[in-house]
Parts: structure tokens; C-alpha cells; sequence
């Protein structure tokens, strides 16, 4: 799980453009939309490219993935369960 | 205030503005199953390549190759310049021509042989000129979904300003793999047929068409395009306001101080994603529009993209030579919060003003007021 | 008169702000490193940039520097203000990336690509920026035309309630950078008058 959520971090920073953040800087537990790193619609659609791209998991529209998107241990945690690659 | 002089509309309705607005007028839709590049089912309007090279050929004799959206393009202004009857060649003529993504298509082709120009929009514009043999260098605007209205702005201040006698604009999009895959990415298109303003509306279908306007001076007679204006959101690149901001002073800045009960109607953007529809709404009424009858032509033809600003405009014209509302196809149950008065069936009216609506990335939004005189 | 107030000028070897060359020593080759050294040197603090098309990014800045110039309150929505960018590419450079997004052996077509698919994006990212509820329009020209410019501002104008038109050739292409992006008040005593001369000899500087 571990390596897991340090790699999804990279790969959220890689993805959304994040300019000077590490993996550090994000918290595992914070909302990743509107507080936090501060995501957009864009970003919640880019996230949903990543899951299939990444992980081989495709989502619905982004209203549905609400949940799943909630923070980087929400998203590890369904990665985890879901993953085809 | 300047006149139109002819419409066509080249569209997998028809070939002519009459024959497209004859088959809204019976309800009919363009939209049909498809596949988006991964093979995902999707809904479109889709222009049939075989027609389209075929009228193309009959009507403009081409001497050279012609992409699809290139054929489009001189089809329609072809056709609406015949009917017009004015001189396309001359140096008092101007062309603008209105699109988002002309030849993208051509990305995806590495090996077209058609030159590394012809994927540039003004490099398009320079062909549309040319088939007139027009001296003038034309004008390409390129403004996301609102071009078409934008177009016919830039139509309005060319001929009041006297810089031409008469203005041809035309608009051309056609659905490449390029768009169809961001679209779908954005998961915006609606598998089935588009529902605008309706409780389960969940989003838009492409369209593909070509539309042109022939403007010329108004003269008191007929119906003339009579002021447009456009307005910024400064909210962000691709939702909409939540507020309506930039289409409610777009709005305002057009009727001014027009009494909003002698508007017959609006023919909105209604693109039949959640949040643009609602975002309509809040702008009607906060612009006085909430009881004026709306509604959306993305039923019939799908999300035109820089064509929609001139064929939904050439629609709504032909409508108000009528007399009539048009009822908004794919609407059925009310889903939008605060409600708008949208249209269910066709009504006469004798009011003498419309309004055209369109809302694009960019955060950008036009508003266009017509009038009819007799 | 109309008056030019601030203008900035970037190419691959410029970075001009209102005829002074800006001090920046750059690192990076022209392209995508350089717009980041310019935003480094002007300090914006505006993260969203870096999710921004090269277009788009190099638009900003352009703007960034003359509205700063002018001390611009980008505190107060403002509809007396209007964005009216012109170029040869359209948003060509970024199309070129969409397209790499879809190939058939790696088809994953990126949202946050597609949206700066439109050149538009970046009169929008600068009304975002600045809350400008002014016109925002965008037009394709085979090359720069200053006389293209004088009317297309005159448009600008002809909408009610317009008092300045922040006006520019935005082009950005295959990591090389055109642009000259002005400030054009209608009543201003200050700047130089905005006509085909003084264009011409701030575009060719």
C-alpha cells in the first residue's frame, strides 16, 4: 500500500501538471478538490484518464467517482481492490 | 443593422436552408447511432460523404482536391452566393469564414500530400476566397462554440463601417476522431439523441454542417440582424458560469432597454450538458427573459461547433419570417432549477424580435438581436 | 486619439516590457523552459499556469506584464475591459499534443490537453486571471497585419461600454514564440498614439 500511494502521488503530480510539489507535500488523508491541492473539473476527468490508463479501471463521469476521487488513500484504496494492471 | 440576403445550410438535413428548416418544422432529427475512434457507441449528425462530394461537384466543378470540411464549406457559400445574386468577386465583397477545427482531421493523416498549409484555418479562409475569385483577404474567426455569432459580429461592423457592400459568412465543422475524442474525454456526449433543458439530459451530440449568411446594408425591409455582443465569464476555461455572469451582460448589453415581452423568442445555445442548460437559465432570468419562449435546435442537428452560430441563426431568421415558435425537440420533463419557459409546440407569434444565444470554452458568450420590419 | 498605454513584446530572443528588454538570463532553449523562466522572473504566483498549453502560457505572460505595468486591478470584475488576440497557428502547438493522445496503439485522450484544443483558451485564462467580463475574441490571420489590428480594436470599442482593449498577435508554435500584446485606452493622455506606424515599429523591435 505504501508504494502504492507514493506512486499514485508521482503519477497525480505528473498528470495534473503540479508545479513545485513532491510526493511529500501531499497529504494521503486531505481532500484532493476545492481544499487541499485545490482540483478542478479538468482535473477530476484527467484523474479519471489516469485510473484506466495507470490501473486499467474505467470510471463513469466524474459525479459518480465523488467517492473515489475524496482523497489519495480513497483512490489507493479503490486502486487496490479494482487494478487490472 | 444589416439584412441577410440568402442562407444555405449544408447539413445531414439537407443541402438547402429551406429543406433543413422544413425538417425541423416536422420535428425531423439528423442525429444518428455511431462510434467514437475507441468504438464506444455515441449519437451524431452526420453529413454523408457520397452526397456531400456529389452536390459539391455538381455545384463548384473543382479543379483540384477538396477535403470534407474544405467541400462543405464551398458548397454552402456557393449555393447562398448563387441565390444572393451579388458579384462574389469583387473588392466590395468580404468573406469571413467561422470555425473551430477546420482541417484537424488532417493531423491524424500524416501522409495527405496536400501541403503543410492546409491544416491552418486561414490557409481555409484563403480557399473560400479564391473559389470567388475575391480579391480580399478574408477574415477566419475563431472563437470556440460562439465563432458563428462572433462571425456575424464582425459581419455587422464590416458593413456599417462601410469597409464592404456585402459579407459572406460561413461556417464549417465537421466530427473528426480529434474532436470526437476530446469531447468524449470530457464525457459530454450523450449516447442517444441530446434532450436539452430536460430533468435527464446528460449531454451533448456533435453535429456536422456548413451554414452561410450573405450580408448586405439593412434597408428597412425583411429581417436584419440589428446588434451582438459578447461577454467574458472570468470564471473558467470549460464549466460555466454558475452565475450566468458573461451571457447575462452579453444579454444585456443587446436588448439594452428593449421590452423583453416583444421578444417571440430565444433560440438558445441548450447544448444539453447539465451545466450549460442551468447556466442559461440563471442568465434568462437575470437578463428579464424567464417567461420569453426558448429552445434549442440541438436536437435536430447536434453541436454544430463553429457552424452552430450560423445555421441555428438561419433557422430562428426563417422561423421569424413565419411567425412562428418552434417547440424544443428532446425536451419532455423540466430539469432545470428556477425554470425557463421552454417551447412544446409550434405557436404563431406577430412579435418582430428574436434573440440567438451561444456559450463556448474560453468562458466566452454571444447574444445576437433580430428584428423583423414588415 | 486611442493610445497604446503598455506594451510587451515576447520572441524566442526577447522579452520586452514598454521598450525596455527585461533582465532575464535564460537557462533553457526557447520553448516551453523559457515561458517557466519568464514566469519565474515575473513572480506571478498563479499555480494554474503550469497547466496551461504553450499558447495559453505565453499569452499570460505577455498580458501579465502590461496589465501589471499598469498597475491593472485584477481584484474588481471589470466589463470595460476587452481581449482581443489574433494569430497565424491557432492553437496548432497544442493540437499537435492532443493528437499524440489519440493514436490507435495508445489511445488515451487527455481532458486537460483537448481544452486548450481552441486558441480562444488563452483570452479566457486572461479574463480569468484579471476578471475580465469584457468581449474576449480570437481571429486567424495568415500573418501579423497591423491595420488587421486597428479594426479589429475598433470593434472591440464599438461595444457598448468598452474603455480599453488589451489587443495582441499571440502566436506560439513548435517551441517558438511571436507575440506583442497591447494596451489600448480610448481616453488616455498618457502612451503613444495607437496607428500603422507605431505598431509596426514596436512589432519589428
Amino acid at each position: 500500500m505504501e508504494t502504492l500511494i507514493f506512486d499514485l502521488k508521482k503519477q497525480i503530480i505528473e498528470a495534473l501538471n503540479l508545479e513545485d510539489i513532491t510526493p511529500d507535500d501531499i497529504d494521503t488523508n486531505a481532500p484532493l478538490f476545492v481544499e487541499g491541492l485545490g482540483l478542478d473539473s479538468i482535473d477530476a476527468l484527467e484523474l479519471i484518464v489516469l485510473m484506466e490508463k495507470q490501473y486499467g479501471i474505467k470510471l463513469e463521469d466524474p459525479g459518480k467517482s465523488k467517492e473515489i476521487f475524496r482523497s489519495v488513500a480513497t483512490m489507493a484504496d479503490y486502486i487496490s481492490k479494482n487494478r487490472k494492471k | 443593422m444589416i439584412k441577410p440576403l440568402a442562407y444555405n445550410i449544408v447539413s445531414s438535413l439537407g443541402f438547402s436552408a429551406q429543406d433543413n428548416y422544413a425538417a425541423v418544422r416536422r420535428g425531423q432529427s439528423g442525429i444518428v447511432p455511431w462510434l467514437d475512434p475507441a468504438g464506444t457507441p455515441i449519437a451524431l449528425s452526420h453529413l454523408d460523404r457520397e452526397k456531400l462530394q456529389d452536390a459539391f461537384e455538381k455545384q463548384c466543378k473543382p479543379s483540384q482536391k477538396y477535403t470534407e470540411p474544405e467541400q462543405a464549406m464551398l458548397l454552402s457559400a456557393s449555393l447562398a452566393v448563387a441565390e444572393a445574386g451579388i458579384n462574389p468577386a469583387s473588392v466590395r465583397t468580404g468573406f469571413v469564414l467561422s470555425s473551430t477545427k477546420g482541417n484537424i482531421e488532417l493531423l491524424g493523416i500524416p501522409d495527405h500530400g496536400l501541403g503543410t498549409e492546409r491544416i491552418h484555418l486561414w490557409h481555409t479562409a484563403g480557399l473560400l476566397a479564391a473559389h470567388f475569385n475575391n480579391p480580399n483577404l478574408p477574415l477566419t474567426v475563431t472563437n470556440a462554440c460562439i465563432s458563428g455569432a462572433a462571425a456575424q459580429i464582425a459581419a455587422l461592423k464590416m458593413l456599417e463601417n462601410g469597409l464592404y457592400d456585402h459579407v459572406v459568412v460561413t461556417g464549417v465543422d465537421m466530427a473528426s476522431d480529434f474532436i470526437v475524442a476530446g469531447f468524449q474525454s470530457f464525457k459530454s456526449l450523450d449516447p442517444e439523441r441530446c434532450r436539452p433543458f430536460d430533468a435527464r439530459r446528460k449531454g451533448l451530440n456533435i453535429g456536422e454542417a456548413a451554414a452561410t449568411i450573405v450580408f448586405g446594408k439593412a434597408d428597412g425591409k425583411g429581417i436584419s440582424l440589428t446588434r451582438g455582443n459578447v461577454r467574458n465569464d472570468a470564471n473558467h476555461i470549460s464549466g460555466p458560469s454558475r452565475t450566468g455572469e458573461g451571457l447575462f451582460r452579453a444579454l444585456s448589453r443587446t436588448l439594452e432597454d428593449l421590452p423583453r415581452d416583444e421578444i417571440a423568442f430565444i433560440c438558445a445555445h441548450g447544448t444539453a450538458t447539465s451545466f450549460n442548460d442551468q447556466m442559461e437559465a440563471i442568465a434568462f432570468t437575470r437578463a428579464g427573459l424567464q417567461h420569453t419562449p426558448v429552445f434549442s435546435l440541438k436536437a435536430h442537428f447536434g453541436h454544430t461547433m463553429g457552424a452552430a452560430g450560423v445555421l441555428e441563426s438561419i433557422i430562428s431568421m426563417k422561423a421569424l419570417e413565419d411567425g412562428i415558435i418552434l417547440p424544443s425537440l428532446g425536451y419532455e420533463e423540466p430539469g432545470i432549477e428556477g425554470g425557463l419557459n421552454i417551447s412544446t409546440a409550434t405557436v404563431h407569434t406577430n412579435k418582430r424580435y428574436i434573440i440567438k444565444t451561444l456559450s463556448g470554452f474560453g468562458g466566452c458568450n454571444a447574444a445576437l438581436l433580430y428584428q423583423t420590419h414588415s | 486619439m486611442k493610445k497604446i498605454t503598455a506594451y510587451s513584446r515576447i520572441t524566442d530572443s526577447l522579452v520586452i516590457l514598454n521598450g525596455k528588454p527585461c533582465e532575464i538570463t535564460f537557462s533553457c532553449e526557447p520553448g516551453p523552459g523559457r515561458l517557466a523562466e519568464i514566469y519565474r522572473f515575473l513572480e506571478s504566483g498563479y499555480p494554474k499556469f503550469f497547466k496551461m498549453d504553450n499558447l495559453s502560457k505565453a499569452g499570460f505572460l505577455a498580458s501579465e506584464m502590461v496589465l501589471r505595468s499598469l498597475h491593472y486591478d485584477m481584484e474588481s470584475p471589470d466589463e470595460s475591459t476587452a481581449v482581443v488576440f489574433a494569430n497565424r497557428s491557432s492553437s496548432l502547438d497544442n493540437d499537435k499534443r492532443f493528437q499524440e493522445t489519440i493514436s490507435r496503439e495508445d489511445y488515451f485522450p487527455s481532458p486537460a490537453v483537448f481544452v486548450y484544443t481552441l486558441p480562444n483558451i488563452v483570452t479566457g485564462e486572461v479574463a480569468i486571471r484579471n476578471k475580465i467580463l469584457g468581449e474576449t475574441s480570437f481571429f486567424i490571420l495568415e500573418s501579423f497585419d497591423a491595420e488587421k489590428m486597428m479594426i479589429f480594436v475598433d470593434w472591440a470599442f464599438a461595444s457598448a461600454g468598452t474603455r480599453r482593449v488589451l489587443c495582441g498577435w499571440t502566436e506560439y508554435l513548435d517551441g517558438h514564440s511571436d507575440l506583442l500584446v497591447m494596451m489600448v485606452e480610448k481616453e488616455s493622455d498618457k502612451g503613444f498614439d495607437f496607428n500603422k506606424q507605431n505598431i509596426n515599429n514596436i512589432y519589428r523591435t
